[in-house]
């Protein structure tokens, strides 16, 4: 009996819609911590690995000398690359492609490289409106690395004394 | 028999026997870099160090011999620490460029750090720079990385006949150079790439091109010299990327032959005919299977039916396949036509019909290195044969005695008793004095026809064919009268030879005078095979110089380029262009072939499956290591299909095998081979001795990489220094006669062609003779390569 | 030019002259001198006695006369090894080519007393059966291979070498081959690799050079002290020149003495001497200073601290009981001036320098002890360098084709031994304890 009385009560005083709007209350003075993606972003590890770059030595040499490893050892098969000497007699690659349909972000590329010329860097935003798009090409890679040089050798310092 | 113990394991092995091989004999597995089971022990790396009982050092297993019961420790202690100390010395100074190293992964120096190299470097100074060496155009050289094993000045002083590298300086300014300014020049040099346990020696041709572990391996068959050398195709994307010899110890060992190794590249040709081509108005056209082999079989229908069978001539390489060999026969004998040949740079076929079977070698190839006494007739070894003569020269270096009667005298790297240096003709005289001679020597004269003893009443022997005949014969020595252990070759020189059934006949003499193996050095692949396939001319059919000589209104070549690849290009050249119809089954567009009015993309050895017969009567079928090229087919489907088109019966074979069982009736191929090779003639042929000859002769032999369509194509072949203009080499004394000077420019002659050589002076060549190389562009004008010859100022 | 004419310099009478007997005499090199002293008088009754080899060998054997050269074997032994009966040519080759730092014994022999060598070669040519010597002089030290090849011509024309000697069917030939210098080509195989004219290179051995030598022939190599020896052996007797020494080491011995003593040069002395008794000859320590430490036989034996040497014999066993060798006699006198790193900074350049590069352990490890020295001598050393270089030093020795690969290690390995404190003094503060500076 006591019980009908105590819920017709408190239905009829709003109880529960007030706790709601405490709720609601406490919550619309706390400290936000949605972020307006793309205009903010959340912070990052250095060893988040997203989209691959391939690097540059500072006097604009590229890194990579077609050993080949990281595509040995890419458990996805995701990367294709030829291999010639060039002119000056040195190892290069004639192609570097990357299937980001096929890759898993695993890390092993780079892991694998001698040089530290595949890297995978922040980014993970990218897109493609057809399939082909997310074929990755050696001056593709080569421009993301230019274009993101000064982060990418911050990340590898920062992470160097874990390695 | 010695009782050993190694690592606890009993074995017995013989005398002399050394640790290493001991151990390999039981499957124990002992590091090493400088010993090789094919080369001399030097004992330098010190990988190979083990403990032994009783003794307090320990001692390199590749040099040390065992003593009966000895107990020998491989992986004690104190053997692991003296292995992985060598490891650490030969580590430091090495570059560890291994990511850029075409050696990674297949490297001895890798695989053997695995197990026996420390985690981390403790040597922290600075390491050791050594400059590369450019040694030509097949080897890449990057010396830093050598290991100073000496595995590749061995192989070329012991194997290749002359040692072109060697290791000047001392400790650790030691460096292995050639000759200043020389490069290695060796036909073998392509060995020292297998050889080198580290990256210093690697493939000038592969380089960077791919990684080993990208490679698919497949297994095949030499296609250039009558070897049958046994190798391993690498293929990556459809692409042939490198050769590499299979260890067959009784055909190549473990070595392969420059040629062969290096014409892979030509099978990358941008000269490739990809798509089937027919001339219309004289404009070359691309057009499809169908039409092209309908056309091509109207065409010969039509002058078939019309002309008779015999307007038909067939030349097939002595390169192509068995399977190639016998369907083309069936269709020329389909269309009635008895003129088919396969040896194209023969002149003098007066022994066809005359022997007994399939010329071949006479023994195996191993038995060569087993002989005492060797004779070798017209044959320029090293270009023409280059494992074979590696055989020789172990012969040689075993005490054998080896003479040559050949009309130059290059430098075969090995110790020639006696030699008879004389003009072609000539050969045939000295011949017929050895013979002479030795009947004398053996008392045997009666054995001879009367014919022959009525011929050498004539001949004067000259001391130096005695001496030969003495040789030959065993002369006290102590010789096993049942097998003599003695061998008398013919080469490629003298099968080109005008005189050819002389020197055969004689030869042949000699050989049954002394019991000794007789045999030929087959020019091609499968020279042996296409004759015992039956690519002859039938009863009144034409042979290859013949249908030439007298034109025939309509071709089928089958893988030749004709004025390259027979004996008179002019004639051949001429011959196609005025032919009417001319149907060629090639692996590329050339000039040679733009006369012809139909283009068949043949398949090279690569992309079909086929059969060859070596000089040993080895029958060695291979499969396709990739997949054809654009359209082009293999020649068994070509020739095939075209058969079927042309409405001829018996020509229902779905695949290589079932021609090959054709081919052999069903048996199995050893005992048709074993029936059938044969040397022996059945009759003896009227052979002159003395024709006294004034008249300049032309000594027109074949470059070793000129010898087919596939290694003139390889660029890096072309570019050794093997390969040079061709020159017009004659004595110093016929170029005084002749008034010219060395070097100069000089109009060489043959009936109406002539060509601007430059004259040369070479004293290796007898007085009479004039060497001018055939199967070159230039030279392809000229006309018989045996035969007479004007040089003028030009 | 004329004969060597620079005076010798220190003899003293403590001397037994046996290989420089001739020295005292007017021109001690020439014929006539070695001629006094009854020079050629053994080979003759050999040859025309037709003396059996079995008796020379015996007598070589009782001497009790051991390798010169520095390994000591026992030379009536090494000569029972040629094969007696060998349907062709044997070879007998004298190792003149003393390379090593402090070593130069071989080439007073030479220049006092040529002949005195040729008579003992043509005797081992008589008692082995030989035919053709050879005599492989240092290419450094020219002049006396012209004074050995004149003394050469002088004997080929008194008749003591050459075709039939004496009227008897002994023929001997003689001939003086120079190297270029090499240290390598005093290991007796390198040496017949270079008489053939091929690279000075370490054979492996087995086989010795008693049955595949010089040419694939069996040769028997000696040291020209050795050889030397001999006719004084024939002359006096085996008994006679072992009762010179001691029991195992028998005659006399050549010291080559150099570094900080008065008077430093070669003598001839009778083993077992002790050592204080010889650097007494030698004059004492440089200026009355400190003797630090003695290298008694060679760079290639282990350095000994003054303590340890000061009661030692000079012989085989009295110096192997020491804890060194006797080498090939080259005493090393070093005073407490001695900056122990730097000597072996200079002794590992030697050897690094010198090796011949064939065998992976020696032409690798040579240089990293080099560099590690050298790194310690400009300061720049570390604390685990000792362990290191301890450590890559045992890893040369006994892994390597020839003894050179043990002879650059025992340096390192003995002067980090006796002299620890001192390497690790330079390490610590970058400069040498004894000098107080750096390089």
């Amino acid at each position: 009996m006591l019980a009908k009385i105590k819920t017709v009560l408190s239905s009829l005083m709003l109880v529960e819609l007030l706790k709601g709007m405490a709720l609601t209350g406490r919550y619309f003075f706390a400290r936000k911590i949605t972020i307006q993606f793309p205009e903010e972003r959340t912070p990052m590890s250095p060893r988040f690995r997203g989209l691959h770059a391939l690097r540059r030595y500072p006097n604009g040499e590229e890194r990579c000398i077609a050993c080949k490893l990281c595509e040995a050892v890419c458990p996805a098969m995701a990367i294709t690359i030829e291999s010639e000497q060039r002119e000056d007699n040195t190892r290069r690659t004639t192609r570097y492609d990357i299937d980001l349909t096929k890759c898993i972000f695993c890390g092993f590329c780079e892991e694998s490289c001698p040089v530290d010329s595949i890297v995978e860097t922040r980014i993970f935003d990218y897109h493609g409106e057809k399939r082909g798009d997310l074929l990755y090409t050696k001056p593709m890679l080569l421009a993301v690395g230019d274009k993101y040089e000064t982060q990418i050798a911050a990340d590898r310092s920062a992470d160097a004394k874990y390695r | 028999m010695l009782n050993i113990e190694i690592d606890g394991k009993a074995v017995e092995v013989d005398h002399g026997t050394t640790i290493i091989d001991a151990a390999d004999k039981l499957g124990i597995a002992i590091p090493r870099f400088c010993y090789h089971k094919k080369l001399s022990v030097a004992a330098n790396c010190r990988m190979c160090l083990v403990q032994v009982e009783k003794f307090a050092k320990p001692l390199p297993a590749c040099a040390t011999p065992v003593a009966d019961g000895m107990k020998i420790f491989t992986r004690s202690k104190a053997a692991v620490e003296a292995q992985k100390s060598v490891m650490e010395f030969l580590l430091i100074n090495h570059p560890l460029d291994c990511p850029i190293c075409d050696q990674g992964g297949e490297c001895d120096l890798q695989d053997i750090a695995v197990a026996y190299g420390a985690p981390a470097s403790r040597y922290a100074e600075e390491k050791r720079v050594v400059l590369n060496k450019n040694i030509g155009p097949l080897v890449s050289t990057d010396m830093t990385r050598c290991i100073q094993c000496t595995r590749c000045v061995r192989f070329l002083k012991e194997v290749g006949g002359m040692m072109e590298l060697g290791m000047v300086g001392r400790g650790e300014h030691a460096e292995i150079t050639a000759y200043v300014d020389k490069s290695v020049d060796s036909e073998l040099s392509g060995n020292i790439i297998d050889l080198c346990p580290v990256g210093a020696l690697t493939s000038k041709p592969f380089r960077y091109k791919a990684r080993t572990w990208e490679l698919t391996r497949r297994p095949s068959i030499a296609p250039h010299d009558g070897l049958g050398s046994q190798i391993e195709v690498h293929i990556k994307d459809g692409k042939v990327l490198r050769v590499l010899p299979r260890e067959k110890e009784s055909i190549n060992e473990c070595w392969l032959s420059d040629r062969d190794r290096f014409s892979y590249e030509g099978l990358n040709s941008p000269d490739r005919l990809t798509v089937p081509m027919i001339k219309h108005h004289g404009e070359w056209h691309e057009t499809d299977w169908k039409t092209a082999l309908e056309f091509a079989a109207g065409q010969l229908k039509d002058i078939t039916n019309a002309d008779g069978g015999e307007q038909l001539g067939v030349l097939v390489s002595p390169n192509s396949t068995m399977e190639e060999a016998y369907l083309a026969k069936q269709i020329a004998h389909g269309l009635g036509s008895s003129n088919i040949d396969y040896r194209l740079r023969q002149t003098d076929f007066r022994l066809d019909g005359k022997r007994m079977g399939t010329p071949w070698m006479g023994c195996n190839i191993p038995d060569l290195q087993e002989m005492d006494r060797i004779l070798v007739i017209g044959s320029n070894l090293r270009n023409e044969h280059p494992l074979l003569a590696n055989r020789i020269r172990k012969a040689v270096a075993q005490g054998a005695e080896l003479s040559l009667v050949n009309p130059m005298d290059d430098d075969q790297l090995m110790a020639v008793k006696h030699k008879a240096i004389c003009t072609p003709n000539d050969m045939v005289n000295v011949l017929a004095q050895i013979l002479k001679a030795m009947s004398g020597l053996q008392r045997l004269s009666l054995c001879l026809p009367k014919s022959l003893n009525d011929l050498l009443e004539t001949v004067r022997v000259w001391d130096n064919s005695q001496a030969m005949a003495e040789s030959l014969a065993g002369l006290g020595k102590e010789v096993d009268l049942v097998s003599p252990r003695t061998g008398i070759f013919l080469g490629n020189i003298a099968q080109s030879h005008p005189r050819f059934t002389e020197l055969y006949s004689l030869a042949e003499a000699i050989a049954s005078l002394c019991g000794a193996t007789f045999g030929i050095l087959s020019p091609a692949a499968n020279s042996t095979g296409a004759h015992l396939v039956g690519v002859l001319p039938g009863e009144h059919g034409l042979n290859a110089k013949a249908m030439l000589e007298s034109p025939r209104k309509a071709y089928l070549l089958v893988n030749v380029e004709p004025e390259l690849d027979c004996h008179h290009a002019a004639q051949a050249r001429q011959a196609i262009a005025e032919a009417e119809c001319v149907i060629a089954l090639t692996a590329y567009k050339s000039e040679a072939l733009e006369h012809a009015d139909v283009l068949l993309p043949i398949a090279p050895f690569t992309e079909t499956s086929g059969t060859y017969m070596s000089m040993e009567g080895r029958v060695q079928s291979f499969t396709a290591v990739t997949k054809p090229l654009g359209e082009c087919r293999p020649g068994w489907k070509i020739l095939r299909v075209l058969g079927n088109t042309l409405g001829l019966s018996g020509f229902d074979f779905d695949s290589s095998e079932q021609v090959k069982n054709a081919i052999f009736g069903g048996q199995k191929p050893s005992t048709v081979v074993w029936n059938s090779l044969n040397n022996n003639l059945r009759e003896l042929i009227d052979i002159q001795v003395k024709i006294k000859s004034n008249v300049l002769q032309r000594l027109g032999e074949v470059p070793q990489f000129q010898s087919d369509a596939i290694v003139r194509r390889s660029p890096p072949l072309q570019k050794t220094r093997a390969v040079q203009a061709p020159v017009a080499a004659m004595h110093s004394q016929l170029l005084t006669e002749l008034g010219l000077d060395d070097g100069e420019m000089v109009t060489v002659k043959q009936g109406v062609a002539s060509v601007l050589l430059k004259a040369k002076r070479d004293d290796r060549l007898p007085h009479g003779v004039v060497r001018v190389p055939t199967a070159l562009p230039v030279t392809s004008l000229l006309g018989d390569l045996m035969g007479e010859i004007e040089v003028t100022r030009a | 030019m004329a004969a060597f004419d620079t005076p010798v310099q220190h003899r003293s009478d403590k001397e037994t002259l046996v290989c420089l007997r001739t020295l005292g005499q007017p021109d001690p090199a020439s014929l006539q001198a070695y001629l006094n002293v009854g020079g050629y008088k053994q080979l003759q009754r050999l040859v025309q006695d037709k003396v059996k080899a079995t008796d020379v060998i015996t007598q070589v054997k009782l001497s009790g006369l051991r390798g010169r050269g520095g390994a000591g074997f026992p030379t009536g032994l090494k000569w029972s090894f040629m094969p007696r009966y060998y349907d062709g040519t044997k070879y007998l080759v004298c190792n003149t080519d003393e390379g090593e730092p402090g070593t130069f014994k071989d080439r007073d022999i030479i220049r006092y007393n040529p002949h005195q060598l040729i008579e003992g070669m043509a005797i081992a040519a008589y008692t082995l059966g030989a035919r053709v010597g050879y005599n492989y002089i240092h290419g450094e030290i020219w002049q006396d291979y012209e004074i050995f090849e004149r003394a050469l011509d002088e004997a080929r024309a008194a008749g003591f070498i050459g075709e039939n000697l004496f009227g008897t069917t002994f023929s001997f030939d003689l001939f003086a081959v120079h190297g270029y210098g090499a240290y390598i080509c005093g290991e007796e195989t390198a040496l017949i690799e270079s008489i053939e004219g091929k690279k000075g290179q370490p054979r492996f051995k087995p086989p010795f050079p008693a049955s595949y030598g010089v040419f694939g022939k069996p040769t028997n190599v000696n040291n020209t002290e050795s050889y030397t020896s001999i006719p004084w052996i024939l002359e006096h007797g085996g008994d006679a020149f072992q009762a010179l020494g001691v029991p195992n080491s028998g005659g006399t011995k050549l010291f080559s003495v150099s570094g900080h003593v008065e008077r430093p040069g070669n003598y001839e002395v009778r083993m077992g001497m002790p050592f204080t008794e010889l650097l007494d000859i030698a004059g004492g320590v440089w200026k009355g200073r400190q003797l630090k430490a003695v290298i008694p036989g060679g760079p290639s034996t282990a350095v000994m601290p003054a303590a340890a040497i000061m009661g030692a014999t000079m012989d085989y066993d009295g110096l192997s009981k020491a804890g060194s060798s006797l080498g090939a006699g080259s005493m090393i006198v070093m005073d407490e001036t001695t900056c122990m790193v730097k000597t072996l900074k200079r002794l590992s350049y030697f050897f690094y320098e010198e090796s011949c590069g064939q065998c992976t352990p020696c032409r690798e490890g040579t240089g990293w002890l080099y560099r590690v020295v050298k790194r310690i001598v400009e300061g720049e050393g570390r604390m685990g360098d000792l362990d290191l270089l301890t450590d890559v030093s045992s890893n040369i020795s006994g892994r390597t084709i020839c003894a050179l690969g043990d002879a650059a290690a025992t340096p390192v390995l003995s002067f980090i031994k006796h002299f620890r404190p001192e390497f690790e003094y330079y390490i610590q503060h970058g400069k040498s304890m004894v000098t107080g500076k750096a390089e």
